[in-house]
């Protein structure tokens, strides 16, 4: 046994123990549940992608390696990922359609996320990082990573071309490591 | 800013990309690319994994959400029951006799799919447009396309099978949803692919057109 609960259940999924994919199940779905509705918008749209996630969670977790990483860590990896494909392969103009609705979850996530952040102490280091970026660049990190936005949706929101905001995320990116990783 | 002028070194430009791509702001196209490089590039799969590592924390900022029970359908697909019809006393299997005669008398039976064993990978993780999954039931590998539709005129979809360092081995083509080919085991640890070709498939014998999707086989 380790100190993460969710690591121990997942290296009994990956010996095929269907007991351990259920407590997984009861444990962890309510989390990924949020990240999927976050992303993706609708219920109906989660509840299909969360059906996929945990599809992959029991193929792939003998991949999973403890050394390296925090069992949520990994499982909201694979739900995000699988969020961020499923609207990338929307038609884009679809996407765009809803733009107003994006729009609406940008202003109610973008505060929310960083005062959750203060909120939590184990998250200060992050918090402070992100406080040394830019505003603005430091909100475009945040709502792409919470919200699933895209380059184009993050140079609509800011009004700047894309390549100028591609330009200023990855300088924020890098930057970000450099806090991180001191 | 002046510094935003400056051209990013190589180091910097593949570190930028992974964090591009856990952030998730790229397009389709992309990420795909992107999946793909992390599969040999072991340097780059590196990066990513430690960008997931470094924004993980931002990951309290997602709320708990009721999910409703989904256990029963995921493990449906994951654990299909094995087709044992139950033991029935001779009323019953004569019904079930005159009910399978008058099924293929109609034309019916062939219309139900063959139970195709257990689910042993997922091709086409990435493309939620195009799907398929491979299940082994013992004595035959099957591939079925369960998302997107077939290839379009004068082109087909083919099946790839690849163990590691290996060139990839054709099963065959799949001009409809599923191709079933006699196989000893479901080798884990190999990849499958399917690929688009010319009608008739690849004149090389190696896939020519580009991989539609991929998924690696795992040990069940």
């Amino acid at each position: 046994m380790t100190d993460d609960p969710v690591a121990d259940l997942l290296s009994r999924v990956a010996a095929q123990d269907r007991a351990a994919f259920r407590t997984l199940y009861s444990q962890t779905s309510a989390k990924l549940m949020g990240v999927l509705i976050r992303i993706l918008g609708t219920r109906p749209e989660a509840e299909e992608a969360l059906q996929e996630v945990f599809t992959r969670v029991w193929l792939r977790a003998a991949r999973f390696d403890a050394t390296k990483g925090r069992g949520m860590t990994w499982l909201v990896a694979i739900a995000r990922n699988h969020a961020i494909d499923r609207l990338r392969a929307r038609p884009s103009d679809a996407a765009r359609d809803d733009s107003e609705g994006v729009i609406d979850r940008i202003r109610d996530s973008a505060p929310t996320a960083e005062t959750r952040m203060i909120a939590m102490g184990e998250a200060g280091r992050i918090a402070d990082c992100f406080a040394r970026l830019e505003p603005d660049r430091a909100a475009a990190v945040r709502g792409a990573y919470l919200d699933g936005l895209s380059y184009q949706d993050l140079a609509d929101r800011h009004a700047v071309p894309l390549n100028t905001m591609r330009t200023w995320l990855r300088r924020g990116l890098l930057k970000l490591r450099e806090c991180l990783d001191a | 800013m002046t510094t935003d002028d400056a051209p990013l070194s190589p180091e910097d430009q593949a570190d930028a990309l992974a964090a591009e791509y856990v952030l998730g702001v790229l397009p389709l196209s992309e990420r795909l690319a992107c999946e793909a490089r992390m599969k040999t590039d072991a340097a780059f799969a590196a990066r990513v994994a430690d960008w997931e590592g470094r924004l993980a924390p931002l990951n309290d900022a997602y709320a708990d959400m009721p999910a409703p029970d989904l256990l029963p359908k995921i493990e449906a697909r994951l654990f299909p029951i094995a087709a044992k019809p139950p033991r029935r006393p001779l009323f019953g299997w004569l019904a079930g006799a005159v009910t399978a005669v008058v099924l293929v008398l109609t034309g019916m039976a062939v219309l139900v799919p063959p139970s195709a064993g257990t689910l042993v990978a997922v091709l086409g993780e990435t493309d939620a447009a195009l799907r398929f999954e491979a299940r082994f039931d013992g004595q035959a590998l099957t591939v079925i396309r369960v998302a997107g539709s077939a290839a379009p005129e004068g082109q087909v979809q083919e099946v790839w099978l690849i163990a590691p360092e290996a060139a990839p081995v054709s099963l065959g083509l799949l001009p409809g949803e599923r191709l079933s080919v006699a196989y000893p085991e479901a080798p884990a640890g190999w990849t499958l692919a399917v690929s688009l070709e010319p009608a008739g498939g690849s004149p090389t014998g190696a896939p020519t057109g580009p991989v539609l999707a991929a998924g690696l086989i795992t040990d069940l």
